[in-house]
Parts: C-alpha cells; structure tokens; sequence
C-alpha cells in the first residue's frame, strides 16, 4: 500500500484487524489479496464507503496523501515509521556481477526405432499423458463465455492448446473473444535457455494462430523462474541466456512482452529448477474464426505446414510469419477443419490428440519418416482439410473411420494407445472411477396439464438472492433478461448483525412485488461448514422470508427454481421434492458430495424425463439438451422407493445420459454419479424447479468444440407462464 | 459455556474418508489400517443451547447424510487424534458456521471452532501412525488438538501497545551487523543492511523494528526484482547464437539510446521499447500505473464497436505452495486477479501452468524435509480450483509440466484476463489531501512476510520455520513469519462485484496499485 503516492501518513490504529493482539510490524508488512487500497479524492470518501458497505464491503479510510515524500506510519498515537521515499526507492545497495553463460546442449528428440513402440511409449509420457483429471477441477464455463471447452470432440478428450472466451460484459452480447495460450518446454530449457525461450514465444504465438487468431496483434508476457544465482556466473548465464533468446524471438516476430513476472528461488540445497522462461500469448478474434483442433471426420486429408528452419530446426522468423498469414487464410476462409501445433511430442502427439475428441482414426502416408512423426516441429500446424480444400505444404496423411493409427504395415489400436494415455495419472488425478454399473431406467411422464398464476405479468419480476459466495448471478440475470423477464440482482449483506436484519427485511419487502426466485450457483459461505446451500437455508429459514415464499408460491402462483448451488438450497429447503420449507429428516432427498470427491467441470447430456414443471413447458419428454455442469456436490441421494413415487409424480425431471440417450452411472455422463441419474427434480406441481446443471450458462458462439442442444428455454418458459397464462 | 459436537458422514456418503483411507493405503502403503473414521468437530461459544440444538439440525449436520455425537464415540481399540488449524490460520468451515448461526438467530455472532477427528483402526505401528500423522498435518497450517473438552474459546491476545526501536543500530560494526542480519532473519544482505544503517545516522536515529522488516518487505526480490536489476558488468561466451543475440540487444540500447546499465530487467523489457518505438505496438495502452499488462481493443456489443481494454497477467507463488500447497496456490490466482482488478477490469477467465516432479513417485523417495510431489501436486491444483471456481472464474486451461528438477521447489503460475470498457477506467495522480481507503478483507497473520519468505534460499528447516506461527515474536524483534494466505473469499468476488458496474467508476491515480474515484452522479443502488 505504501506504493500509492510518494507521501503518505498510514493510521495502522484504523486497519480492521481480524483479531486482537496484532502489533504496529504485522500490520504494517501484512500482504493480502482479497483488500486493495484506493485512493480517492476526500469529498467522495463518504460516499464511497456507502456504496462499499452496499456490496458487503467493508471500507475504512486509513491513510492521507501529502506532499512531502516520506511514508510515515502511525500506531497507537506513536509514529512507528518515517522513511523517505527517496531512500526507499533506491532499492537498497547496487548489486552487481559478471555472468558466464554456459554452452548450450544439443536437444533435438530422440527418434524411436519403432512406430508402435515409440507412440505407445508417448502416449504414456507423463508430459503428454492426459490431465482431464487435474483440469475437470476447475469450473471452466462460468461467465457464459467458454468457446472452447477444455477438452473437446463429443468424447471431450482432445485438450485445446489456446483458451478462448467472449469478453465479459455486465449486459448484453459479443462475438469479440479474447485469445491466451502458453510456450515452453523444459526438455529444452534444460539444455539451452536460450533456444527454450525463443521456441516459447514461437510455441505460445502459434497456438493462437492454431486457435483461428491472426498474428496482426499478439502481445505477450513472461514467466521466469530460475534457480537462485547467488554470485555464481554460470547460473546467472541461465536468466541471461533465456532472455536474449526471448529478446530475439520478440525482435524477430516483431511482437513484445508488455509484462512479465521473475521468480529467482527455485533452489533447494544442490537442486535446482530447470531455467524456465514460460511466454504468454494473448490476442483477440471473433467466435466465427475460432477452429477447435479435433479432427471433425473420416476421409479428410491432414498436412503438416512448416516454416524453413535452421539445423536445430529453430523457424526462420520471415517463413514462420508467412506461415502464420497462410495458416489464418484457411481457418478464416473454412478450409481448415482442425489446426493443431506440435510441441512436446511433436506431430506423433498432434495427430494422437486430435484423434481422440471424436473417436476418429487416421493413417500417416507411408513415406512420412519418424523423424517427421517423433522429432520437434515447433512453429509447424497440422491442418484437417475440408473436402476439395488444397494447401502447400507436406501431406500427412488422412482421417480415417477405424479407430487405428497407421503407417506402412504398422496399425496400433488408438483405444489402446488411449488407455494408456489416460491411465497414466489415473492414480493422481482420477476422473475415469468406475460407477455402479447399475441398469437405471428412463423416466417418462408427459404433461397433460400445467398449473397457472393468480394473475398475468408480461414482464414477470425475478429476484436473484447473492449470498456471500454466490457467483452466477450475472449469467442468471442475463439469461432471465433476454428471455424478457425482470430480474432484480439482491445482495444479502452480513458484515453486522444489523447489516443482516437489514438484508432480511428488505429481502422480504421484495419478495412481496416478485412473481419468482431464482437461486443462482456459486459456493455460499464456500460450501461450509461441510456441505453447500446452508448459508441460504439459514437465509430463508428466517420466518418473514419464509412466509414471504409460501405466500409467492401457495397464494400468487409464482415460480421458483435453483441452479447448482440453488439448488442445492432448494432440496435441503424441501422446496424440491415438497414444495415447501420444512426441516428436512433422513428420508428426504439431498445433495451430497460426488463419488469422485472432487469438484467436476464438463459439459453432460440430460434427457427430459418429465416436462410437468412450468420451467420446462418448451421441451418434449425425451429430448436430450447438451449442458455444462460444475460442482463437487451434485450427486442426487434418495432411497429407490422415494425416486420412484417421484417420477410416478411426475417429479423427475430430467436424468444424465449418455452419447445415445440412456441413463447411465458412467462418470463421463452422470458426473457425480446421481441415483437413478437424476439432474433435476420439481414440487409436486412443478412449479419449484431445481437441477444442477447450468443452463444459464449459454449463449451464440459457445463450446464450439462440444456440439449439442445447450437451450433448454426454461427462462423463456418461466416469462411465458406468467404473459399468457 | 462451549457446546461441543461431532459430526460423521454415514456409510455411503463418507466419500473424504474413503478417500483418505485409499490414499494411506495405497500412497503411504500401510496395508495394515482397516478401517478409517473422520468426524468434525465444532465447539460453539457464545450461544444459547436453543440455537445451539436448532444450528446442529439445520447447520453442522444434515440428518439425511450425517450421524452427530455430543461424546466422542467410544473406540477402546482405535488410535484416535484431533488436527486443527494454527492460531491465526483462515478457517472458512468455522468462519461459515458462525455466519448460518447469525443468519438464523439474526443475532450477534456465535464463536465458533472447529477440528477433524481421526479414529484410526488396525494393527498399526508407532511409525505408521506418525506417517499418517505427518501426512495429514502440514505443521505451517495446522496441528494436533487436544481432545479435551475445553472452557472457553476466548483468546487471550496480550495487546501490544508499542513496537521495539532497535537502540544501538547506528553504532553496530560490520560483524554486529552480519549477527543482526542472522538474528532477524532478513532477506536482504549485509549491503543493504549497511545502506540503512547509513540511511539512519543520517536521520540521526535509530530505527524502529517495523521500519527495517518494512525496508525489507519492500527490497525483498518478491516485491522489487533485485536480482533482475543486478548490474551486469562483463560478459563471456562460449555460444556464438548467444553472442550474436547480444551484438543485436546492444544495437538496439544503442540506437534508443539507453544509458541505464545493463541488467537481465533491460534484456526482458528492451524489446518492447525497440517495437513501439518503431510503431509496432498501436494498440498497447501506457499509463503510470503498473498494474497489469493492458492493451486497447474493439468490442462489438450487440453490434455497436465499443472502445474497450483487455488486461492479462501471470503470476507465480512457487515458494507458499511448495510449502503449503492449498493455501499458496490459492493465493497464486488470489494475486493474478488483483492486479487487473486494481485497473478497475473485470477478471473473467484464468489459465494454471505449473511444475512439478514425477508425482508417481513413491513417498518413501521424497526428499528430507519436502512434502510428498503428489501431496503438493493434488493440493495446490484442490487449491487454485477452490479460490477460482468461488470467486467465479472460467479456468480454460490447466496443464502441469514434469521435471525432476521442480522437486527443488514447485512452479504454480496463474494467469488472468479481464476487460473493460475504456471509459470505465480515468487515471489522475494522487494530490495531496487525498485519502487512501482499505477496502475489502480484514487483516490478519496470515498475509505477513510471504514477500520476503519467497525470496530467502531455502533448506531443511524451511517447512518448520516458514508457518504462520504464533509466539515467534521474541523480544519484539521477530515478526511471525508466514506463507501470503488468502484469507476467506467473498470480500475478493465482492470487490469484483464493486468495480464492474458503472456504480462506481475507476479513476486511477497514476504510480500505484490502484487508485479509484466513484464518478460524480454516478447511480447509487
């Protein structure tokens, strides 16, 4: 904080402590993200801290900008620091050294004698194995603007080398995406920094293109990290070698790094990290040019396009930059279906990659070397070809129906080659558990009629409770407003016990002019203590709240539905499968952790088991819709009796599926492993509505790389039920 | 009073425990344990017994997937120990607890406690239960409870009042102040230390122990790059690509006519200078703030071109998540988002590269005085997901890569996007008069000395001198010492929240992190 202005008179007596026994050192070293400091003219102050307090933020003026450059700190009414700024920012004594860099190692790849051999061998490497299990932790679809999932195909299995997301607006639509992607491989930083650097920025760069991006406006930043140099001259060669090599692939892409970031302690007694210098790459593009990088068919010719490269097989800058304008004249124009850049394992773990998204074989043209197939090919692209599509450059070979790699007399099973691709860190970061195996049957049960409200609204008025933790309010909202409902974002505030009799009562004056509720996902009070939603349970268990939603639901007719985390309120409210608020006991059904024990983020497929709720008056029972799902406690928990009388009911209303539309407890469908697959269940009448995945979550340019049905038109049918009724 | 209750997940849906028990028994192979049980623990103050009978209902259990016991279950022939986290240490379970409980009372706060109960059941040896002990206490965060009942949860803070000045320093000599260096345990060297002691002969006075950690805080190579501003006064070569690479870098100082010394920061940065000087970087957006790397863009917002900013910046806590893998790594996105956050952007989308070594390795090979690889590996990533995932953040891509060499220490590297429309975001400089305001999280032990923890050489003792310990302010000269934590979320997602609607529009003050003004008229909610 002492970094705002040059002079500055901190009160450390004012910092909000969260408890006592702090001395004037601790807090005035204290380093933390989730405050900032803000400096604001004084007449807006007061202001500023109302509007804060608003946000459930607290605020409290602690410092004066002054004129005389000195950082002077109070406490306790003593001045325990005054420094001048002039002496602070002379960075203590000036260091100097002489740096030796060593020679650079040869690091070109080792070629395998033998195709079957050398492919099973790479795909078992643990830097080309797959981590589906470490990236499905982390919620990859909410904002609502995921163009490439993680892993795409219909399998999900072939990893995308550039992340792309529409940028985020408050209101409204874009097609503008924003472009990122990484470079650096440390079989090389190892042997040469400087050659490892230079191939990270051409590896990052590429990657975008690959992505569709053109190479007009690429910026970049770095990520050093090295071993600590002391006074050492040869370690300091490391750093010093890495960033020429960057300088010079900056200076000859004519594209820079406007930011960076070093790290200088990778050091633990005689070990050191190996020289590192990670390059970030980041442009923008629009949804329409974006190419996922699975192949899309059988029968499709596949080149290599290479730039001219020097004997280590580094591209000549001026070649690798044509190759850039040829490689985004097919992406733009269509002709390339699937763009892939080798890196690590070069064109062998290209093409295995590319193969796996859509379950898709391909045979490698005999003459093609395994020097080609196995060796580093960095700046190259493989490119699927659209039918009658042409381009320069060397034919790989083609897409084939059968599920077989192949060169000359060799063919490899690719579900073999798959398995060991995908058991290899099974043991670390499962995502392949094996589920009940149980045969689960699909519900059925067609709407013969549907309730209706008191009275007709055109434009219903939909409250979106936030809790602290709540996070898909802005989707929500969105999707509720572009389906022509008022949606009315509700901060519940709990810094003080009055902030909250605040919240409670102006929650429930609300609540009485609403025609529905809808709970957004998120992670209230973080999924504590031990389990979700029981921070907006707490919420409406509050009497005035409560009877405000018995009197929505029972007297006006209005709606209420939950997503995820809402719904995981709403099952342990009773709102689902009761319809109404009760203190829930051990026969009823709930929410609880999935057997995978993680957090999973992918897309599913659910099928409609019943279209009884008003949410759902859009869709056919038997219809599948394509969604994405993020959560680590969906796992549906009910006796088989109980599951039974629901769908009897009706009350079932929607089931995980697979690729042919049959409930399953395969954990690549049924993430969570629900029983009887079940996604989403109602009140008796349908009017409270709760699932877990999140249809919100979609919108024109999305998950282009995992097709499907993404609108299940509940907010639409939600407005509907009220206009015309 | 204290109210204690223990909660256990019934069989079925004890997922955490079966987890733990396959991992003891697969990772740790110790094929002899047979049965593992884990129940939380709560104890409640400041409650009445009503509330406290209706919170363990509606809040600590849920009756469909937990049994509570008011008395530790019996289990004569089970070891059975109690882990809570240190003093000082975030706990969102209890944090949360407390929160329900004032949701449902609308009352004051109750204080709440909480610990983890293991009940370990089969033929185990002393060595063995200290294995599992160790692998599931990581003594920077947290540590045996007792399994006493207890009084009072009241902490006792002895409240200090004034901070030592360091009398004396002014006349140490140069082996007084190589001892003084060892004995504070400082991140900058002898040098430094004889620049301040100069700095304060000058001021005629002696500093004051917060004013030497504060130098050292701000001089530490986490926070200022010492290293990379290093002056490098020779070179030798053995490599002729590398030779050629630095014939062009100094044509390039020479024809922007650099003066400043040659340094691995000029290297890394000269390249940008050289491209927009030559014009080649148009859509780069300069300012004095130094925030995150940012750029000017064009939006198509429903069909209308906005003028728009996108902000990227990576960022890296190797040193906390090596040795407290959840809590760095969660503070390694922590500190992506903030600082385009502090450019008043929204930050929607984040990408994780990290290293490691081989996390198939046995744990028997982990090195003296390091966590297990695939301990750090699988808590870091539970880690970054949990801070992501809550604060609402699309992780679009995660990859790790492999190399014995990250044994030394981890690479955790977070980076972020964000965006904004450009004229969201005024920057002025700060004037005098002006008021800096602290908004968001309260401050806690848990944020202090992570910047010049990171930047110290690290050996066996790391793990055990490196916590958020308590009772290591000795004498008033030791500041505790701890791995930059993250403490609690929603202030985080809320600030996010604050800066992206026009309710409050940035205007930066130039030179700092972040500097804000609401617009004048902008709408109140």
């Amino acid at each position: 904080m002492g970094e705002l202005a040059d002079g500055l008179d901190i009160d450390l007596s004012r910092v909000p402590k969260k408890y006592d026994g702090l001395d004037g050192t601790e807090l005035a070293i204290s380093e933390s993200q989730e405050r900032m400091a803000v400096v604001v003219a004084p007449e807006d102050a007061e202001r500023f801290c109302r509007l804060a307090d608003m946000e459930n933020l607290e605020a409290t003026v602690i410092a004066t900008v002054k004129a005389d450059p000195r950082l002077t700190m109070t406490w306790n009414g003593r001045t325990i620091v005054d420094i001048s700024r002039a002496f602070l920012d002379t960075n203590g004594a000036e260091k100097h050294i002489i740096v030796h860099p060593a020679a650079a190692k040869p690091w070109a790849r080792d070629i395998p004698a033998d195709f079957e051999a050398g492919y099973t061998a790479l795909a078992g490497d643990l830097n080309i194995c797959s981590r589906r299990g470490l990236s499905e932790r982390f919620d990859s679809t909410i904002g609502a603007g995921t163009v490439l999932m993680p892993f795409g195909g219909k399998y999900q299995q072939t990893p995308i080398q550039a992340m792309v997301h529409t940028i985020s607006l408050e209101k409204g639509h874009t097609d503008t995406c924003s472009l990122m992607s990484w470079g650096y491989n440390p079989a090389i930083g190892e042997k040469d920094p400087y050659h490892s650097a230079y191939l990270a920025v051409v590896e990052s760069v590429s990657k975008l293109i690959a992505a569709g991006a053109s190479f007009e406006d690429v910026y970049l930043s770095f990520q050093e990290y090295f071993a600590k140099p002391g006074q050492d001259a040869a370690r300091w060669g490391d750093p010093f070698a890495a960033l020429l090599g960057a300088f010079k692939a900056q200076m000859d892409l004519g594209v820079a790094a406007i930011g960076g970031k070093d790290s200088m302690s990778g050091t633990f007694e005689d070990l050191t990290v190996p020289p590192t210098l990670v390059s970030f790459a980041v442009t923008t593009g629009k949804t329409g040019e974006i190419v996922s990088n699975e192949f899309k068919g059988a029968g499709h010719t596949v080149m290599l396009l290479r730039p001219r490269r020097d004997s280590r097989g580094v591209p000549e800058a001026e070649s690798l930059r044509a190759l850039f304008d040829t490689v985004h004249a097919l992406t733009s124009s269509g002709k390339a279906l699937a763009v892939y850049t080798p890196t690590y394992g070069g064109v062998a773990e290209a093409v295995m990659k590319m193969c796996l998204g859509n379950g898709i074989g391909f045979a490698y043209e005999p003459d093609v070397t395994l020097d080609t197939i196995f060796g580093y090919e960095y700046g190259a692209f493989v490119v699927e070809l659209a039918e009658g599509a042409t381009a320069e450059g060397l034919v790989l070979g083609h897409t084939t129906e059968e599920y077989t790699l192949s060169h000359g007399m060799q063919t490899l099973s690719l579900r073999e080659l798959q398995r060991v691709y995908e058991d290899k860190l099974e043991p670390v970061y499962p995502c392949n558990i094996l589920g009940s195996g149980r045969d689960i049957p699909a519900f059925s049960y067609m709407a013969v009629s549907r309730p209706a409200p008191s009275i007709r609204t055109a434009r219903p008025k939909i409250l979106i409770p936030v809790f602290p933790g709540t996070n898909c309010e802005y989707d929500t909202a969105r999707a509720l407003e572009d389906a022509g409902a008022e949606p009315e974002v509700f901060i519940i505030a709990n810094l003080t016990a009055e902030h909250i009799a605040r919240s409670t009562e102006r929650f429930a004056r609300s609540l009485r002019t609403a025609q529905a509720v809808f709970l957004p996902g998120g992670f209230s009070g973080g999924d504590e203590p031990d389990g979700s939603g029981k921070f907006i349970t707490a919420f409406f268990r509050n009497d005035r709240v409560k009877a405000g939603v018995e009197d929505m639901l029972d007297r006006r007719g209005g709606l209420m539905a939950g997503i995820c985390n809402g719904f995981q309120a709403l099952i342990k409210l009773d709102l689902v499968p009761y319809g109404r608020i009760i203190d829930t006991d051990e026969d009823c059904p709930t929410l609880t952790f999935n057997t995978i024990g993680r957090h999973q983020s992918r897309i599913v497929h659910t099928r409609i088991a019943s279209n009884k709720s008003p949410w759902l008056a859009a869709t056919e029972v038997g219809q599948v819709y394509t969604v994405p799902i993020s959560h680590g406690e969906g796992r549906f928990f009910a006796s088989d009796a109980l599951i039974e009388a629901l769908a009897e009911n009706g009350q079932i209303a929607t089931q995980y599926v697979d690729l042919e539309g049959r409930p399953t407890s395969d954990v690549r469908f049924n993430p969570n492993n629900s029983a009887f697959a079940v996604e989403g269940i109602t009140s008796p009448d349908g009017r409270v509505f709760g699932k877990m995945g999140h249809s919100e979550r979609k919108g024109p340019g999305l998950y282009k790389n995992v097709p499907g049905d993404y609108d299940i038109r509940m907010f639409q049918s939600a407005v509907k039920y009220f206009k015309e009724n | 009073m204290v109210y204690r209750v223990y909660v256990e997940k019934k069989k079925g849906t004890a997922q955490e425990a079966v987890a733990l028990y396959n991992s003891i028994r697969d990772f740790l192979g110790v094929r002899e344990l047979r049965m593992l049980r884990l129940l939380n623990r709560y104890d409640l103050e400041n409650i009445s017994q009503e509330l406290f009978q209706r919170a363990v209902k509606t809040v600590l259990s849920e009756p469909q997937l937990d049994d509570v016991y008011y008395d530790l279950p019996k289990a004569a022939d089970a070891v059975v120990f109690a882990v809570e986290y240190l003093p000082g240490q975030y706990d969102q379970r209890a944090d949360s607890a407390a929160q329900c409980i004032q949701i449902l009372s609308q009352g004051e706060c109750p204080t709440v406690r909480t610990a983890k109960v293991y009940m370990l059941y089969g033929d185990l040896t002393a060595e063995q239960v200290a294995a599992i002990q160790s692998y599931v206490i990581n003594p920077v965060e947290s540590r045996m409870a007792s399994l006493e009942t207890v009084d009072t949860l009241e902490t006792k803070y002895d409240i200090p009042e004034t901070v030592a000045v360091l009398e004396g320093f002014r006349e140490l000599d140069r082996e007084g102040l190589a001892c003084f260096l060892e004995k504070n345990g400082l991140a900058m060297d002898q040098e430094d230390l004889q620049c301040c002691q100069a700095y304060f002969r000058q001021e005629g006075r002696d500093p004051t122990v917060t004013e030497i950690r504060m130098i050292d805080t701000y001089w530490s190579d986490h926070c200022r790059h010492t290293i990379f501003n290093t002056i490098i006064d020779g070179v030798t070569f053995e490599d002729e690509h590398l030779r050629r690479a630095y014939e062009e870098y100094m044509q390039v100082r020479q024809s922007l006519g650099r003066t400043k010394p040659v340094t691995l920061m000029d290297i890394g940065t000269i390249a940008a200078k050289s491209l927009r000087a030559s014009g080649q970087l148009d859509k780069l957006d300069e300012s004095e703030e130094i925030n995150a790397c940012t750029v000017k863009m064009k939006v198509n917002v429903d069909g209308e071109e906005q003028d728009w900013l996108l902000l990227f910046k990576n960022e890296t806590h190797n040193h906390p998540t090596e040795i407290e893998p959840f809590g760095g790594a969660a503070t390694c996105i922590g500190g992506a988002i903030r600082d385009p956050l502090s450019g008043r952007s929204y930050v929607y989308a984040a990408m994780r590269v990290t290293g490691g070594a081989d996390p198939l390795r046995p744990v028997e090979q982990t090195l003296p005085g390091k966590l297990p690889q695939r301990k750090i590996v699988t808590t870091a990533a539970a880690g970054y997901s949990s801070y992501g995932n809550q604060i609402g953040l699309a992780t679009g891509m995660v990859d790790e890569l492999y190399h014995d060499g990250y044994a030394a220490k981890r690479m955790e590297i977070g980076a972020v996007i964000a965006a904004a429309p450009a004229e969201n975001v005024r920057r002025e400089r700060p004037a005098p008069g002006d008021v800096v305001i602290l908004l968001g999280g309260r401050t806690g032990r848990d944020g202090c000395g992570g910047a010049t923890g990171s930047s110290k050489s690290h050996d066996l003792h790391s793990l055990e001198t490196c916590g958020a310990e308590e009772g290591q302010r000795s004498g008033g000269t030791e500041a505790a010492k701890a791995v930059p934590q993250s403490g609690g979320l929603p202030p985080h997602q809320a600030l996010q929240r604050f800066w992206r609607g026009r309710r409050v529009r940035g205007s930066g003050r130039a030179g700092g992190r972040a500097g804000y003004r609401p617009e004048p008229g902008a709408q109140e909610i």
